[in-house]
């Protein structure tokens, strides 16, 4: 019977997730997105295979040449193929991405639970730190520990982490107050589960879906303070090709060399409207209340 | 608001404050006698307990004092009274210009939802959020200045060397602005008493802009609030691109050089400058709901 009983569970899960796959993907733009995001994730898996060359080999005598056959992307002022530098670059931008935003996952969903679970003199505290990190600007808070943590990729990272968790926290600790008055909720409590195991087992769950939303909608955010901060100098450092680091090498040679320039800022637009694009259908699909 | 100022200076004082190195290398470099070294530290005020200095600091702020560039060895103050105008100069048009264009345009893609228009103007919106604002500018400078050469490519002085620059913030502002207002029409012209103004006859255009945009113009207004931080961030980055010597050009400069009493300075004006912002926003939603006046 139990057999029986866990083969229909198992099967209604599978029929859930088909159907969830199915209403997703019925929407164009979350094709195209999907589509978007499969080949920067391509990219950035088999770099070594589909960059003609290495995102630091410098050829002198190519130096600044434009778009051909040999160089697609053109090269830039040390003879570096501007291509293979930006198939390179999405390892960077899907580092910092998922990084970024798991750290920031992590944060806040832990504080957001606890002021969501708990209340009181816990939530007052846990509320007024994230009403002034939420307060701050993101790119100038970034700016802000960058400048204390000094300039490097991991420091990225980490400040991205730091300025995105507070949206996360105000999130959860929504969605918990709403749910820990449910009754399934009390039950619990009646039956002497442990806290850890109410917020873990039963709360988070029915939380999932806006979190997966926003974190859909972060994503993008990630990748273009990070190439912001490369462009500003702030983040990866040279020869790390960071598509910001190399927007920003492009800017000294726009007149006679736009196309180092061009491409990488095409790049992560196409990038991020790709995620944009595929976490707007993924928001419709999970919670069309969030639409507005 | 007071805490959200006052947490806002704890964390750019704690920000810097905590960071790894010695602020006493940075004045004189690593190579000095421990007496030196004591010396400068009493001098700066390094050597007392950290709540000590985060006091003295504010009581400094509090004066108008934000300390002297260790680089440039003038008042942070000074330097920032230079820079502000060109930052403001940017931030402030640009706001006006991405609410000059958003607000039609998300009113438009409201009124005539799901059509034509409506599937364009939010196309060109999404389009416009993915862009990078830097990149845009890079764009707009290498057409506009360099190509047909209408407008300088970098500097600061006359109307011609900010509207490449405005023009770049306006732009990419009210594509996420104009989404935003789309749905705040959209809420209210969902409403029962907009059925009732369309039901007695009005024109559309009294219903859309006497009834539906006022009563939508609340969030909008919380959202210009909320705007006014993403438009300095932008004038920051866009002060790069076109070589403009604003507050944010001289915050990177300073970040770089590890000159941290010019950067714990800026961050403070900037970030106040975005308090108040969202205090005029508060003062706007009286203007725009008569209930509120009255609270």
């Amino acid at each position: 019977m139990e057999i029986v009983r866990q083969a229909k569970i198992d099967q209604y899960s599978k029929n859930v997730f088909l159907d969830f796959a199915r209403r997703l993907f019925k929407s164009k733009t979350a094709c195209f997105g999907a589509i978007i995001i499969f080949i920067m994730l391509f990219c950035a898996i088999f770099a070594p295979l589909i960059a003609p060359y290495e995102y630091d080999a410098q050829k002198l005598e190519d130096m600044l040449k434009p778009p051909s056959r040999q160089h697609l992307f053109g090269t830039d002022e040390f003879g570096r193929d501007i291509f293979s530098r930006i198939i390179y670059g999405s390892r960077i931008s899907l580092q910092v991405g998922f990084v970024a935003v798991g750290l920031s996952l992590i944060i806040g969903i832990t504080l957001g639970a606890l002021a969501g679970y708990y209340g009181g003199v816990v939530d007052f505290i846990i509320s007024s730190i994230t009403d002034i990190a939420w307060a701050f600007p993101t790119q100038l808070l970034a700016i802000a520990f960058i400048a204390a943590l000094g300039p490097s990729l991991v420091n990225i990272m980490i400040a991205v982490a730091l300025v995105s968790w507070s949206g996360y926290c105000r999130m959860v600790r929504g969605q918990f107050l709403s749910l820990r008055e449910q009754e399934y909720i009390e039950a619990a409590r009646v039956l002497c589960m442990s806290d850890m195991r109410i917020i873990f087992k039963h709360m988070m769950p029915n939380s999932l879906a806006p979190i997966i939303v926003m974190a859909s909608l972060e994503f993008p955010k990630a990748i273009i303070v990070e190439s912001s901060l490369s462009f500003l100098g702030l983040g990866a450092q040279p020869p790390t090709p960071s598509w910001g680091s190399i927007l920003s090498n492009g800017k000294a040679f726009i007149g006679e060399a736009p196309w180092i320039a061009m491409f990488p800022g095409l790049m992560i637009m196409i990038v991020v409207l790709g995620f944009n694009l595929f976490g707007d259908a993924l928001r419709d699909v999970l919670d069309p209340r969030l639409k507005n | 608001m007071v805490p959200v100022i006052l947490g806002m200076t704890v964390i750019v004082f704690l920000i810097l404050h905590l960071a790894p190195g010695d602020p006493v290398d940075l004045i004189v470099g690593p190579n000095i006698t421990p007496e030196v070294y004591q010396s400068i530290r009493q001098k700066y005020g390094l050597d007392k307990p950290l709540i000590i200095q985060y006091f003295k600091f504010i009581s400094h702020v509090l004066k108008g004092d934000l300390g002297k560039s260790i680089l440039q060895q003038r008042p942070v103050s000074e330097l920032i009274l230079m820079k502000l105008p060109v930052t403001l100069e940017i931030g402030i048009w640009g706001l006006i210009l991405s609410f000059a264009i958003a607000i039609p345009l998300g009113v438009t893609a409201a009124v005539k939802r799901n059509t034509f228009v409506d599937y364009s103007c939010m196309t060109a919106a999404m389009f416009g959020m993915s862009l990078p604002t830097f990149w845009f500018g890079l764009l707009l400078s290498y057409f506009f200045a360099y190509k047909m050469r209408l407008f300088p490519i970098s500097g600061y002085g006359t109307w011609k060397h900010a509207f490449l620059p405005i023009i770049t913030l306006g732009l990419t502002d009210a594509a996420i602005t104009a989404r935003i207002v789309r749905s705040s029409m959209l809420e209210v012209l969902r409403q029962d008493y907009i059925r009732t103004a369309k039901s007695k006859g009005l024109a559309q255009k009294v219903v859309i802009y006497r009834h539906a945009l006022k009563n939508a113009m609340i969030p909008i207004v919380t959202l210009l609030g909320m705007r006014i931080g993403w438009i300095m961030g932008g004038a920051v980055m866009l002060e790069i691109v076109f070589s403009r010597p604003g507050l944010g050009r001289l915050m990177i400069d300073s970040i770089l050089a590890r000159d941290y009493p010019v950067v714990q300075g800026a961050m403070i004006v900037l970030t106040s400058s975005i308090i108040l912002g969202n205090i005029l926003a508060d003062f706007l939603y009286a203007v725009f709901d008569p209930r509120i006046r009255y609270k």
